[in-house]
């Protein structure tokens, strides 16, 4: 069944062109969008992590959130430019179990990252509490990001098959 | 003149290289290009972020106090130009060559270039006494410039794959960008 599916997928038009169009806005052009797109919300998102680990303390975390639409458009930008690229090697991403962990560690990650605002516009971040919860899903998030990032390198290293 | 340069660093960094053996044990080059894109994500995250408050992105800030998150940037570049160093002194000629790595330095050299400017030009105004919580527009063009040479920085490193150098066919050029036979 995932066969047929990954033949039909490698089949399209879009597949085809992502893969095999000259153009350096196909295949080379997503990927620098990808690398763009991942320096953004990741950076921002490392250093939202830094600034409630006590980095650059006089830089209020209410003010911080203004940063936050940069971070989604490095999300999204990377969710479409990551789509195209699965479109283009579907059998290669979807037959490895490092890929499924990346995807796992980004949703983990994005979602610490809502909890970690919700916490800062309900107010008083430096209340003890909150202020310990915060400084753990910070922790957790470094380690989620830095590990999407490192599974996302290996997929180069550890697929199986190329294509259907 | 600058060609012969290139064949000479070429032969050079294949000789001497103090790196390649332990580069190409099986996990090296994939650890070391995971530790690249974190330290781009750690350079960006920084550098990226104290260039959008220059340019009035959470202008209630004071900017010497984002100006706290650089050294973390510059850590990234540290991490970057260590693992780089490293690519580069094991296949020194898929670098060497590479019109795409000759477009990455340069865009390197700006970025370096345009903040050492900043630092020229707008630190009285920026950390003096009396600190303005608008960045001076010579301190928002440093800005600007900051942020494309960076993402061309991450552009061309990502293009390097599909610029690899091939055999030479009577290149000319001010520089080489195929691999002399």
């Amino acid at each position: 069944m995932l066969d047929s599916f990954l033949v039909w997928l490698e089949s399209t038009p879009l597949s085809q062109w992502v893969v095999g169009s000259d153009s350096m806005f196909a295949f080379p052009g997503i990927l620098a969008l990808h690398a763009i797109g991942m320096g953004l919300a990741a950076g921002l998102a490392a250093v939202l992590d830094l600034r409630i680990l006590g980095v650059a303390r006089g830089v209020p975390l209410t003010e911080f959130r203004r940063f936050q639409p940069v971070l989604w458009g490095g999300f999204w930008l990377n969710a479409v430019s990551g789509v195209l690229l699965l479109v283009g090697y579907p059998t290669k991403a979807l037959t490895n179990p490092v890929f499924y962990l990346k995807l796992l560690l980004i949703a983990v990650a994005m979602v610490l990252f809502v909890r970690i605002d919700r916490l800062i516009r309900r107010g008083d971040p430096a209340a003890a509490p909150a202020a310990r919860r915060l400084r753990r899903l910070a922790i957790t998030s470094l380690v989620c990001w830095a590990g999407a990032i490192t599974a996302g390198r290996l997929l180069a290293y550890t697929y199986h098959r190329l294509r259907a | 003149m600058l060609h012969a340069a290139q064949i000479w660093l070429v032969a050079v960094i294949e000789a001497h290289s103090p790196v390649a053996t332990l580069m190409r044990t099986h996990w090296a080059w994939p650890i070391a290009e995971s530790l690249h894109f974190l330290g781009l994500c750690l350079l960006i995250g920084a550098i990226g972020s104290f260039d959008l408050r220059l340019l009035d992105v959470a202008r209630r800030v004071p900017i010497a106090a984002m100006h706290r998150l650089v050294p973390w940037g510059i850590l990234g570049f540290a991490i970057n130009a260590s693992t780089g160093l490293l690519f580069v002194l094991t296949e020194p000629d898929q670098y060497i060559y590479n019109p795409s790595f000759h477009f990455k330095l340069l865009a390197l050299g700006i970025a370096g270039v345009n903040a050492g400017l900043f630092y020229l030009t707008s630190y009285r105004q920026v950390f003096g006494a009396s600190p303005a919580l608008d960045a001076p527009r010579r301190a928002k063009v440093i800005a600007l410039v900051s942020l494309t040479a960076w993402m061309t920085v991450i552009v061309c490193g990502r293009m390097l794959t599909f610029y690899r150098p091939g055999d030479c066919v009577g290149e000319r050029g001010v520089l080489l960008t195929c691999t002399p036979r």
